[in-house]
């Protein structure tokens, strides 16, 4: 009974991590947009400030580019976490069903066709543990994606650095320049934090 | 669970209820089973939490591989919660079940079972030699509700109908049909939904041969007291919850 328990109750985790992973890339998805936005918003800055930020006008490509990806890659993601979360619907059905035929076996000890009760239980396994390979490999490919994400993220933080040093240079523009810079800073910060969290909760399946 | 063989003869009948083990607050059941040489229905074969239970009693009848037929009544819960296990069990089996509810009981999970839709006018289902119809019996109380009828065997099984709500451990059989009254009464009066559904499914139920009546809950009737239940559901009037 206690390997029961503990089964359900993985299953029950897996439910919350996939849940949970599908909730933190809406919210990262909502900041790449916001990042998108913040690039629109600079390359009109940078073009009104003509030749005092012209080192800042490549730059908001980059941003822009980088945003635009970064949704791309969510996008996909979130077709995953779907697949993830169907499979764990059937690992949940496949581990209950095969839970109940163990116990069909024992209760129906001495029974004239308890015998004829191997084939289904064995086969009840077979399913669960097919289920539970493929969540792992399903896992291994989203915490690549997810690595993906956080590249993304990494690169944002070092376009930050450099808007803000080509901003300095902006004269009047440098406070509007620095608050693009700033909002690709913090953009990217909760992109990472995010991510992290969703690479934390994946992390225990990959070889549990 | 217990288990009461109610016919024997070419095939045999068998009643699996009152099962010790069932946890108090779920309603308790009766499962039915029809076994001929080479395959066995299950009717009404309960739900999840009694799937166990209930299969490990049918090992005594039939091999897994001879459960070839399932046939739900309606789409309640206790009828057939079960299926997206027996489903997972059974490797060549139909359920037989309401056209009516086929997208709703899908979501008990129902894939490697064949559904075959029950018209809303009946059918048959047909066990090696044994043929056994199946009797409309909308509103009573499901709006999609079939019961199944054995004329070999002069066996009704009403699903909900002469249902009662007991104490654990009653007789298999009413032994005492004016105290058994007040146990069905409020079950009758207050699931049930149509007086004109109720007439009817009696009016076409009279013209059966019926030994005896096997509802899902409760005690089954034989003899006399199967005219006595249906003389006492026409006078009784139900859908009282308006």
């Amino acid at each position: 009974m206690g390997d029961i328990k503990s089964m359900n109750n993985q299953t029950k985790s897996q439910f919350v991590a996939v849940a949970s992973i599908t909730s933190e890339l809406s919210a990262v998805m909502v900041v790449a947009k916001e990042i998108s936005l913040a690039a629109a918003n600079a390359k009109a800055i940078a073009f009104r400030a003509g030749d005092k930020a012209k080192g800042f006008q490549p730059i908001t490509d980059f941003i822009n580019e980088l945003a635009k990806e970064t949704i791309e890659l969510v996008t996909n993601i979130n077709v995953y976490a779907l697949l993830l979360y169907r499979l764990t619907v059937d690992e949940y059905r496949r581990t209950a069903a095969y839970n109940k035929f163990e116990l069909v076996a024992k209760t129906a000890e001495g029974a004239m066709y308890v015998e004829s009760m191997k084939a289904p239980v064995e086969a009840a396994k077979n399913r669960m543990l097919d289920c539970q390979r493929q969540f792992k490999r399903d896992v291994a490919m989203l915490l690549g994606q997810l690595e993906a994400v956080m590249h993304h993220a990494r690169a944002a933080r070092v376009i930050a650095a450099n808007s803000r040093i080509e901003a300095s240079q902006a004269g009047e523009y440098l406070q509007s320049l620095q608050a693009v810079a700033e909002s690709v800073d913090n953009a990217a910060h909760t992109i990472h934090d995010n991510v992290q969290r969703c690479r934390i909760a994946l992390s225990i399946y990959r070889n549990s | 669970m217990k288990m009461t063989k109610i016919y024997e003869g070419s095939h045999q009948w068998i009643m699996f209820g009152r099962d010790d083990n069932k946890p108090d607050n779920i309603i308790d059941s009766n499962q039915y089973a029809v076994r001929t040489s080479n395959r066995c229905l299950l009717m009404d074969p309960g739900g999840s939490e009694l799937f166990s239970a209930m299969m490990a009693a049918v090992l005594h009848h039939a091999p897994v591989e001879q459960i070839t037929d399932l046939f739900a009544s309606h789409q309640d819960p206790d009828v057939i919660s079960s299926l997206g296990l027996w489903d997972q069990a059974l490797s060549n089996a139909k359920l037989h079940a309401p056209a009516l509810w086929e997208g709703f009981l899908r979501h008990y999970g129902c894939e490697s079972i064949e559904y075959v839709p029950i018209p809303d006018n009946g059918g048959t289902i047909k066990l090696d030699s044994v043929e056994l119809q199946l009797i409309p019996a909308h509103y009573l109380h499901s709006s999609g509700n079939f019961h199944v009828y054995d004329a070999k065997a002069k066996i009704l099984m009403s699903g909900d109908v002469g249902a009662a709500l007991e104490a654990p451990g009653a007789p298999v059989f009413v032994e005492n049909f004016d105290l058994h009254v007040e146990k069905m009464r409020y079950f009758h009066q207050r699931w049930m939904p149509s007086n004109q559904a109720k007439r009817a499914w009696i009016e076409r139920v009279r013209n059966l041969d019926i030994d005896i009546l096997a509802p899902q809950h409760g005690r089954m009737f034989k003899g006399d007291d199967v005219k006595r239940f249906l003389d006492w559901f026409d006078g009784l009037q139900v859908g009282i919850g308006v």
